[in-house]
């Protein structure tokens, strides 16, 4: 039976967006798990740390800076993954930005939002995962394996008032990007799946005001918001040999929020 | 197989259709994560023999007769279970049945039976069950990418597992946050059930698959005991496609 190794051990990893929050949690999952990590985010302070934490602990890391929206930057840091920790066998396609104004902490509405501020979160949330896939694929295919995640949303299934157009845009986007790419890779053995969280306390979250969490969470059958940990459980899984069969889905981590 | 594991002892596993191919998968899963194991089929010699297969010490296992059509006898195996075990951690209804027939030509016995297996069996199973789950314990419905999907032949299997989606989120919502209830869809894994089908279709099933291959009954094995560990601790009123691709529809 084909498949991804019983183990991560020794399995090199890219997570983009791990400087903090959800992606910060699965780098950290999959190291513990036994996966050399690559903490990639945009601001090189919060990568350093994170891979100092990391080497601390005594597990296997690198940090490394680029803005996953610009190709050049993307392939620096593959290349410099590469040579440092070895081909990249788990990629995460995480970063993601949701911007907010106005004194409600909500978002621009539609009519309002300028083309800069809706070109910055395509490049961002969905060009960027475009951009590491494009990057890290053409190993993954010539070796026959790998497994790539994406972290969508409970916003790009449905309607919530919280984020902007561009947001559930580029949410939504990443599960036709999951599922297209999930059939083009498949025969290689390559598995291609997403997750999306409900509301996960994060600093993107408290980016929203918070009446609007707390209606959130009280809208969530379990009550609580989720944490960063509980995302990566299910990433864990989706790059794990137990899920050798599971590709091209979007597995929902929201407390059964909007049981999309 | 060396599988990154989850840790399931002292926790105790119910589970029905326990003879079939993915039920053994099921039951060899979570007794090999250390879990105790109430295995029920129809068939009481089937299933003390493969219980004492799993475990010749009988003490991880107990090996249970259980027609699920049958909602007192359902009952009555939720409280052997509780008497043996304690409280339970992990609900999975398997006993499923597969049979082909064309709308049409299809008698009501044969409608009722098909949605009686397949549908009745998980409300009373689930039911039976709620009195006796542990905090923070999970149940896994086994429904099919036929019931997301429709299929030709196999109207009656395919509205009762459509149905047990439904059904799996409702419980899900009145459940939360003590336990967790979620569904699994296996596309077209190795064993009995799928050999009628592709006898008459040929490769054309395998084609479609981007993986190129059947499941594995031990795949959708994987997928349950992740969702009943506790690194699925946010998931609740989901399903999960086990199909290399098949359906990527939903
Ligand atoms: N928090 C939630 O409730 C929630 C819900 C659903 C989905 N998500 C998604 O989860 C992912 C992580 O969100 P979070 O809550 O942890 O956010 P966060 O803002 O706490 O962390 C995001 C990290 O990504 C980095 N980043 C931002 N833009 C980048 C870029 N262009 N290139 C590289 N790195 C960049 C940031 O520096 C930061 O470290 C995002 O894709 C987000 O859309 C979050
Ligand atoms: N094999 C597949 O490709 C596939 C695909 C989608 C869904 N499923 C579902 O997965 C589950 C397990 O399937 P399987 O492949 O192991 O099938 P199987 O036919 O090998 O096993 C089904 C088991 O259910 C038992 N059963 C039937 N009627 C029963 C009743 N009234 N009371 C108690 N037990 C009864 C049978 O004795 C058998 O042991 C079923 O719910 C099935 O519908 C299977």
């Amino acid at each position: 039976m084909s498949g991804h190794p019983d183990t991560h051990t020794g399995r090199v990893a890219l997570v983009t967006g791990s400087g903090r929050g959800i992606g910060r949690a699965i780098a950290d999952r999959l190291g513990l798990a036994g996966a050399i990590v690559a903490y990639l985010d945009h601001d090189p302070e919060l990568a350093r740390q994170a891979a100092d934490e990391a080497v601390k602990a005594g597990r296997v890391a690198l940090g490394v800076s680029a803005d996953v929206a610009d190709a050049q930057a993307v392939a620096r840091a593959v290349k410099q993954v590469e040579a440092t920790l070895g081909p990249i066998d788990i990629l995460v396609n995480n970063a993601g930005i949701s911007p907010k104004s106005g004194a409600d902490g909500k978002r621009a509405l539609t009519w309002e939002m300028d083309i800069d501020e809706w070109q910055r979160v395509v490049g961002v949330n969905l060009t960027g995962a475009f951009i590491c896939s494009n990057a890290v694929l053409p190993g993954m295919v010539a070796r026959q394996r790998g497994a790539i995640v994406s972290t969508s949303s409970v916003a790009g299934k449905t309607f919530c008032d919280i984020v902007g157009i561009h947001y559930a845009a580029t949410k939504a986007g990443l599960i036709g990007f999951t599922k297209h790419l999930a059939g083009e890779v498949g025969p290689y053995g390559i598995t291609v799946n997403a997750v999306a969280p409900g509301r996960i306390d994060t600093p993107l979250m408290r980016g929203t005001a918070s009446a609007a969490n707390e209606a959130a969470k009280q809208a969530t059958p379990m009550r609580r918001f989720g944490t960063p940990d509980d995302v990566a459980g299910t990433v864990l899984y989706l790059t794990s040999g137990n899920a050798s069969f599971v590709t091209g889905q979007t597995i929902d981590v929201a407390g059964g929020w909007l049981m999309t | 197989m060396t599988r990154a594991q989850y840790d399931y002892s002292s926790h105790t596993l119910v589970l029905t259709g326990a003879c079939g191919s993915i039920g053994r998968a099921i039951a060899q899963r979570f007794f090999d994560s250390g879990a105790n194991c109430v295995l029920t089929d129809l068939d009481q010699d089937s299933v003390s023999a493969f219980a004492d297969s799993l475990d010749p010490t009988g003490q991880r296992v107990l090996a249970l007769a259980l027609d699920v059509t049958d909602p007192a006898k359902v009952d009555a195996v939720m409280q052997a279970s509780h008497d043996r075990f304690g409280p339970i951690h992990a609900l999975v209804t398997s006993a499923g049945l597969y049979d082909d027939a064309m709308v049409a030509d299809m008698p009501d016995a044969q409608w009722q039976r098909a949605i009686a297996i397949n549908l009745d069996s998980v409300f009373y199973t689930c039911r039976a069950a709620i009195p006796f789950m542990a905090e923070q314990s999970a149940i896994v419905n086994i429904a099919s990418l036929a019931g997301h999907r429709g299929s030709r032949a196999h109207a009656h299997y395919a509205a009762a597992k459509g149905a047990v989606l439904s059904f799996s989120r409702s419980l899900a919502v009145e459940l939360a946050p003590k336990i967790r209830v979620n569904a699994v869809s296996p596309g077209l894994i190795d064993g009995p059930m799928v050999q009628n089908l592709l006898s008459l279709t040929g490769s054309h099933f395998i084609d479609q698959t981007p993986m190129k291959r059947l499941g594995q009954p031990e795949e959708v094995a994987s997928a349950i005991a992740f969702l009943c560990s506790a690194d699925a601790s946010f998931v609740t009123a989901t399903s999960m496609h086990i199909n290399g691709g098949l359906y990527i529809a939903s």
